[in-house]
């Protein structure tokens, strides 16, 4: 059952359009991860859902009713931005009792009840104790509970989230990273993640929407996203390092670097295609090689494998190789639209 | 040595370099005459005699006694503090006007603005005339609305004599302060608003907050320090002006407008004498350094909070 | 002429008018934009408290200034007997705009003004520049200290002053000689440029001047090529409220200068255009809007910049 329905929604600032025709449906307890570019229109997008932009067209229901028109207090939902927006004057109490008593006629609320209510909800954060101080003498993980603390102490309908584990340093990340999940997953709250990061996005995301131009691209599972991508923006636009990508007369192939390698590995290199390599660089990463070289025929595009370090095949430079890639690893791509194209229908061309 | 070598690379003695000369300059400039000021406030010094003989605090005795100064020092608090209190409200009220995005908002700032554009001393011109005695423009409304004339609300007269009146001269002065001062507040006080993080308007709207909320809870708390600084500004500028009376009522009737500032040039400088006049001008000191300090350190501490 | 006598005639009406339209043409852009819904004449409806707030205001802050505007064309008679002050009973009359060039000594004044206003303007950049670049960067601690001496300096009214510099004025030989503004002006007009060029100096990034130093600039070289250039909006703000700040001086430019041909525009016009106690009121009046209009449009042109030019300053210091 979707609880967020949005249809053919549009946003234009002046000529640019940031939002160009969205429809998004988002189910009750999931966890959305919307994920593009800087300047894909995702955060226009989630400002909308939240009440912050009016639209220049479209539709967007929360709980089955038009919101469209609606201010962001009537919408019941809650955000977290990527600066927390703590209210700086406030501590911790007043932060997370603030969205309570704003709404306490909406929620009906008596002064014990916000007490209660933002104990509560500070302790299921472990913040309990910081309730008296200030924003400013909290670290930043600290910052973020609060903030989460102070999204859900109204109990929303959807939570919404805009980077918010990007002032965080990569150590921290990863643990908040889990703890936003387990508390999402435990308190069993639609949560809507605006991100750039594709590793944030594959972590976090029960389904990831990836935009781009203010259209979504695709709609998926992670792994079907990474694995079917479809179209050559989301193909190249995830995985690290990225597809790669070679020309054919009336199409485009691509294969991930991962699954570019030496045919000797290979089990059976009948299902596989088979390239003549010229390696040109290597480069050690620990775990893994990553070779850059050229496939003959497509001198002009660089071409990647991710070889694993523990496989004993030694890969010389300026040495020419028999690579392989399993059939079904290939993915085709329109040469105009960039829209993914079916294996079969290929076959014979090649 | 090292150091010395490339003199112009060195940011500590670029830095004294650059901050010297304008130091210098100020220290000269008003270090020197308020130093000057306060030995012209011990001595006998006139126009006429201008040897400095020390007298002791006979000058401070003399004018501390004066009745007139009393009431010229009572009056110009007063004003100050009343002034204020209207500044800030309409300050307030306007830089919130002034922040939010309007039609028409370019012209209606350029009006709102020019009370505050325009020199003092030319915009009381037309203060005077708008409260002149007899041809007020004022009045005339008042009087072809009935407040005024044979059987007026407000009086009997044809005029209500705004500059010439006890009470209304008063009235009339801080009024027209307020008039004035109000934008320079509001500019401050817009600068303040304009710095508060937009995130955290939005996230305001998000946690359900109206307007009044939103301005009583939130915006208003984060200006406060710079709604300090607005309020020091205008409140020494109010307590140092002499322009507004000086055109306006030359401190008539009687006393009853005339100001700290305009007494000490009567008295020093058109009564020729200079060592009162410095006497008197050297009392507002004190209460302005201890304004100044008192204010500057609220402003910090609600920073820091 | 007969334009203006017209356009006098009418003056309410064609304002009540002018404004009405503005508003109809406003409306009717709306609707064509977003459509002739009712939701459309709701908002309106709606806004309209808030316009009502504005207009109050601007009617208040205005109200001299409009009254100024129609004097200046009145005839004696119209303005004295049988006063009416807000319509013309007798046909607009240009004799006393006339007289206030030809007869008066308002083109002295307006002309000493510029020149003084200009001398402290160059006196105070020159000071003030270098002083701002290096409380903004260059100067820890005791250049912080040095900062919030300089805005209490600021504080620091001309009252309080005026009396020991009108005596070193007297001793330098300066007395009525605009010498002595240009001279004293810059005590005020440094610090608070100062304070607002810091302002605008902190909003350049410091990784430009590493730039320019690893470029083979000396630090002052780099101030000069990189940091001034990039400042130049904040410099433009930076004088054009220092020449008005000069422009507003009152108490310096009555008590240093007697002498009618030197005075100053803010000096000049209300003691020198009253003759004991002869106001001269079209001339005085016009002579005040004449100036308040420029100086207005200026400040509101530069707005923007010193309400920047504040904050930035205000963050730190």
């Amino acid at each position: 059952m979707s609880i967020v329905q949005i249809t053919s929604l549009k946003k234009y600032f002046d000529s640019v359009r940031a939002v160009d025709g969205v429809d998004l449906a988002i189910d009750q307890g999931e966890f959305l991860v919307i994920l593009g570019p800087s300047g894909c229109g995702k955060t226009t997008l989630m400002r909308m859902i939240a009440g912050l932009e009016k639209p220049t067209a479209g539709h967007i229901e929360i709980g089955g009713e038009d919101v469209t028109d609606l201010p962001p207090r009537k919408r019941g939902v809650s955000m977290v931005f990527q600066s927390y927006a703590l209210y700086p004057h406030m501590n911790v109490f007043n932060n997370i009792a603030f969205p309570l008593r704003a709404q306490r006629r909406e929620l009906k609320f008596d002064k014990r009840a916000i007490r209660e209510k933002v104990e509560n909800t500070a302790r299921v954060l472990e913040i309990d104790s910081l309730l008296d101080r200030r924003p400013r003498q909290l670290s930043g993980g600290q910052r973020q509970r609060v903030a989460i603390a102070r999204a859900m102490v109204t109990q929303p309908s959807v939570l919404l989230l805009d980077e918010p584990l990007s002032n965080l340093d990569a150590k921290l990340r990863a643990n908040a990273r889990d703890e936003l999940k387990d508390f999402q997953r435990s308190s069993n709250i639609t949560a809507v993640f605006v991100t750039h990061d594709q590793i944030e996005a594959m972590g976090l995301g029960d389904r990831i929407v990836v935009m781009s131009e203010g259209k979504i691209q695709q709609i998926g599972t992670p792994q079907s996203i990474y694995d079917d991508p479809a179209n050559e923006f989301v193909a190249t636009f995830l995985g690290s390092p990225s597809m790669n990508i070679l020309s054919a007369k009336r199409f485009r192939f691509g294969f991930r670097p991962e699954h570019f390698l030496p045919k000797t590995l290979h089990d059976n290199p009948e299902n596989s295609r088979i390239f003549h390599y010229y390696v040109k660089r290597v480069e050690y990463l620990g775990s893994d090689r990553l070779v850059y070289g050229y496939v003959q025929g497509h001198e002009r595009e660089l071409t990647l494998a991710k070889v694993p370090s523990n496989v004993r095949v030694s890969l010389d430079i300026e040495g020419d190789y028999e690579f392989a890639v399993h059939n079904r690893d290939i993915k085709y791509f329109d040469n105009i639209s960039g829209q993914r194209i079916e294996q079969q229908s290929l076959a014979q061309a090649f | 040595m090292a150091r010395l070598s490339y003199p112009l690379d060195n940011r500590r003695l670029v830095g004294i370099m650059f901050l010297t000369p304008a130091l210098l300059y100020i220290l000269l400039l008003v270090g020197f005459p308020f130093l000057l000021a306060i030995a012209f406030g011990f001595s006998d010094v006139t126009v006429g005699n201008t040897d400095l003989n020390f007298v002791g605090l006979r000058n401070y005795f003399a004018v501390w006694e004066n009745d007139i100064f009393r009431q010229v020092f009572e009056t110009t608090i007063r004003f100050t503090l009343v002034s204020q209190i209207f500044i800030l409200i309409f300050a307030n009220i306007l830089a919130i006007i002034f922040t939010q995005d309007f039609t028409g908002k370019w012209f209606a700032r350029f009006i709102f603005i020019l009370p505050w554009a325009t020199p003092v001393s030319l915009a009381m011109i037309g203060w005077l005339w708008m409260l002149d005695t007899k041809y007020s423009p004022i009045d005339y409304l008042l009087l072809q609305t009935g407040f005024l004339g044979p059987n007026g609300i407000l009086s009997n007269s044809r005029n209500l004599f705004w500059l010439a009146t006890p009470d209304l001269s008063q009235i009339s002065v801080i009024f027209v302060q307020v008039w004035r001062m109000t934008p320079l507040a509001t500019v401050i006080l817009m600068a303040g608003l304009s710095s508060i993080p937009t995130d955290i308007l939005d996230q305001a709207e998000v946690d359900g907050s109206r307007f009044m909320r939103t301005l009583l809870q939130i915006k208003l708390p984060l200006i406060l320090p710079i709604m300090v600084i607005a309020l020091l500004f205008s409140m020494i500028t109010m307590f140092g002006d002499m322009t507004v009376v000086y055109v306006l009522t030359r401190g008539g009737p009687v006393d009853y407008t005339r100001v700290l500032g305009l007494y000490s040039f009567q008295v020093g400088i058109e009564g020729g004498n200079l060592a009162q006049g410095a006497a008197i001008s050297l009392f507002a000191f004190p209460l302005l350094l201890a304004m100044a300090i008192f204010m500057l350190r609220t402003a910090s501490r609600a920073e820091v909070q | 002429m007969s334009l203006l006598s017209w356009i006098l005639q009418n003056f309410w009406a064609l304002l009540v008018l002018l404004f009405l339209a503005l508003v109809a043409l406003r409306i009717a852009w709306r609707i064509h934009r977003f459509g002739a819904t009712r939701a459309e004449f709701v908002y309106i409806l709606r806004r309209s408290p808030f316009y009502l707030v504005v207009l109050t205001f601007c009617f208040f802050a205005a109200a001299p200034f409009l009254i100024m505007f129609m004097h200046t064309f009145k005839t004696d008679g119209d303005l004295y007997r049988r006063p009416q002050p807000f319509v013309f009973r007798q046909d607009p009359t240009l004799e006393h705009l006339d007289a206030l060039f030809n007869n008066t000594a308002y083109l002295e004044f307006i002309r000493n003004s510029v020149v003084v206003g200009i001398a402290v303007v160059i006196i105070t950049l020159a000071l003030s520049l270098p002083a701002a670049y290096a409380l903004a960067r260059l100067t820890g601690r005791w250049g912080e200290r040095a900062g919030i001496l300089m805005f209490l300096v600021y504080l620091v009214p001309p009252t309080l002053l005026f009396i020991p510099m009108f005596r070193i004025v007297v001793l330098l030989g300066l007395k009525d000689d605009p010498m002595s503004l240009i001279v004293v002006y810059p005590s005020f007009t440094v610090p608070f440029s100062m304070w607002l060029l810091s302002g605008f100096f902190k909003a350049v990034p410091p990784e430009l001047e590493e730039a320019a130093l690893v470029d083979g600039y000396n630090r002052v070289e780099a101030f000069l090529r990189v940091v001034l250039p990039l400042s130049l909006p904040g410099i433009i703000s930076t004088i054009v409220f220092t020449f008005t700040l000069t422009l507003h001086e009152f108490i310096y430019g009555l008590v240093f200068i007697a002498d009618t041909s030197q005075r100053t525009l803010s000096v000049g016009v209300p003691t020198e255009l009253i003759l004991g106690d002869v106001y001269f009121w079209q001339p005085l009046l016009a002579a005040a809007l004449i100036i308040a209009i420029p100086v207005g449009l200026a400040y509101n042109l530069f707005l923007d910049s010193l309400v920047q030019g504040f904050t930035m300053g205000a963050v730190k210091g």
